[in-house]
């Protein structure tokens, strides 16, 4: 099929969980590198925790995949790795179109900038001309709702307000891929209500979403596939019409 | 009041690969360029903030050099006695020396801390990281050719021409900055994984100063020196800025302008290659 826009080809994310405290230092460094070379083996060997294993998955243009799982499971893992945030141990996962993330709240934003420069950093960031966020700035600041709050620096945000400001940036910034984890959980109701009608405007359009949430109602609502994830494996994987969601609800 | 983008989304054709593969040098440089406005507003942030509630605003641009420059004249060329037996105003070639070197010292501490001063941004979205190490060069960098102003002020006073040689000034400057970008780029990663450069490095600049031809020229160090001396990348660049702004004072510094500019691209390649190895596991090792 050629409307495949985000293939993801065996992913794998592995951690060491080090029992001994890692060398944060460069004495711990040169201990640990001389502990080596003496072939001094008393040191316990890392343990090895894989956050994901061996996913597989793919997504076409215009469908919102929803990555439901428990606490833990690594659906936020296979969203870093999607934002580049951090690479992948094995697999590969491939592309087409620009992606703008929303990672938890606070996403991407400088505390100590004003909300106004944040969104100019942010739409940079997010791959967008600096003309172009100029010509819809006022949009972006009427969604957010912190007009008021625009020269006042970030830190002094609530994480609604930061959470709203992000999304309004986000939304503006023309991607292809939306990729949103579990942020939206934090605006209120009406913001909530606000984004998810955004969110399917642009659906309609032909913009993919990816999303992590804990809020079936909201998956019901917008999202038109499922993928369950457990213990970093792709548990079970469907439309969001399957009875997925009520087996997930049950457990 | 729900804005619709009216270009509706056409999905290119071509595809991106996210693996754990370190990225070529050309790919990268693209991926800069592609980048290159989170370094514009990086950089007007900071020239912003760092003159945002000055009473003096911009006119400290010139005002540090000009305190540097007046200071180290009365310390090495009054209180030392070295400002005898030279053919160019004691003052500018001063300048020439404490000005690259105030640079250099402010530009290698904030390029190092860069990645970290910014590490909760690299944790929630992805840009390229060698960006932030260079837009802190950058700033201190505009700074800094700025200062030059002064410099031209100052031959002005003296009544002061510098000859053909300034032709070649803009090498000088750019290899610099480069110097500057390369250490930026090796230390910044390195200070994500060991703390102890962020204490170290600083120490090591209050002891470069001194082995630093700033408030002196290359002639003070004896002769059989001159060669160890010049080891330190900066004596070629400083001693060369020297020779093109005042019209090949003590002659072309050949040994320490050769071993500076071998040093800058040695460490140069090891940086890159370093950079490009670390760029995508950095939020792991930190």
């Amino acid at each position: 099929m050629n409307d495949i826009v985000i293939d993801i080809e065996q992913v794998s994310k592995r951690y060491a969980l080090s029992h001994q405290h890692r060398p944060d230092s460069l004495k711990s460094w040169l201990r640990s590198m001389a502990n080596r070379l003496a072939r001094n083996d008393d040191q316990p060997k890392d343990e090895e925790f894989w956050a994901l294993n061996d996913i597989s998955l793919q997504i076409r243009q215009g469908e919102c995949l929803a990555l439901i799982g428990k606490n833990g499971s690594g659906k936020s893992t296979l969203l870093k790795i999607l934002s580049r945030i951090i690479p992948p141990t094995r697999g590969q996962i491939r592309v087409r179109g620009r992606i703008a993330s929303l990672l938890e709240v606070g996403t991407g934003f400088h505390p100590e900038l004003t909300g106004r420069e944040n969104v100019f950093l942010n739409g940079a960031m997010l791959g967008c001309p600096e003309r172009l966020i100029r010509q819809r700035f006022d949009a972006i600041a009427d969604f957010s709702g912190v007009e008021r709050f625009l020269d006042t620096p970030v830190k002094h945000y609530s994480s609604g307000m930061y959470v709203r400001l992000a999304y309004a940036v986000a939304a503006h910034v023309n991607a292809d891929i939306l990729v949103i984890d579990e942020v939206l959980a934090v605006g209120d109701a009406e913001f909530q209500k606000k984004c998810m009608e955004h969110l399917q405007t642009h659906l309609r359009t032909g913009i993919t979403v990816i999303m992590v949430s804990h809020n079936l109602h909201a998956i019901r609502t917008i999202a038109s596939n499922i993928a369950w994830i457990q213990g970093g494996q792709l548990f079970e994987s469907g439309t969001v019409g399957s009875d997925i969601l009520q087996r997930f609800e049950q457990t | 009041m729900t804005p619709i983008d009216t270009t509706s989304a056409v999905i290119p054709h071509s595809w991106r690969t996210i693996d754990g593969h370190a990225p070529t040098l050309p790919a990268y440089c693209r991926e800069l360029y592609q980048y290159r406005e989170v370094a514009y507003v990086l950089i007007r942030r900071d020239l912003i903030v760092r003159f945002r509630q000055t009473y003096f605003g911009l006119a400290w641009l010139l005002f540090k050099p000009l305190m540097l420059m007046l200071a180290m004249s009365f310390a090495f060329g009054f209180l030392a006695g070295f400002e005898k037996n030279h053919a160019a105003p004691y003052p500018l070639i001063i300048f020439c020396g404490v000005i690259p070197w105030y640079f250099f010292s402010n530009a290698v501490p904030d390029s190092m801390n860069s990645l970290l001063g910014h590490i909760h941004i690299i944790q929630k979205t992805y840009f390229p990281r060698a960006i932030l190490p260079i837009a802190a060069v950058a700033v201190d960098a505009i700074e800094f050719g700025v200062a030059w102003l002064l410099f031209a002020l100052g031959c002005l006073w003296f009544g002061y021409l510098p000859g053909w040689q300034i032709a070649l000034f803009p090498l000088f400057f750019a290899q610099l900055i480069a110097l500057c970008v390369v250490i930026g780029l090796l230390l910044s990663v390195v200070n994500v994984q060991f703390r102890d450069i962020g204490n170290l490095i600083p120490f090591l600049l209050t002891i470069g100063f001194f082995v630093t031809p700033a408030g002196y020229t290359l002639t003070r160090i004896p002769q059989h020196w001159q060669t160890l001396y010049a080891l330190n990348p900066l004596v070629g660049i400083i001693e060369g800025m020297r020779w093109s702004l005042l019209n090949g004072m003590d002659g072309f510094p050949l040994i320490a302008v050769a071993s500076s500019l071998t040093i800058t691209v040695v460490m140069g390649i090891i940086a890159v290659r370093h950079f490009l190895a670390t760029d995508a596991d950095l939020v792991d090792l930190a």
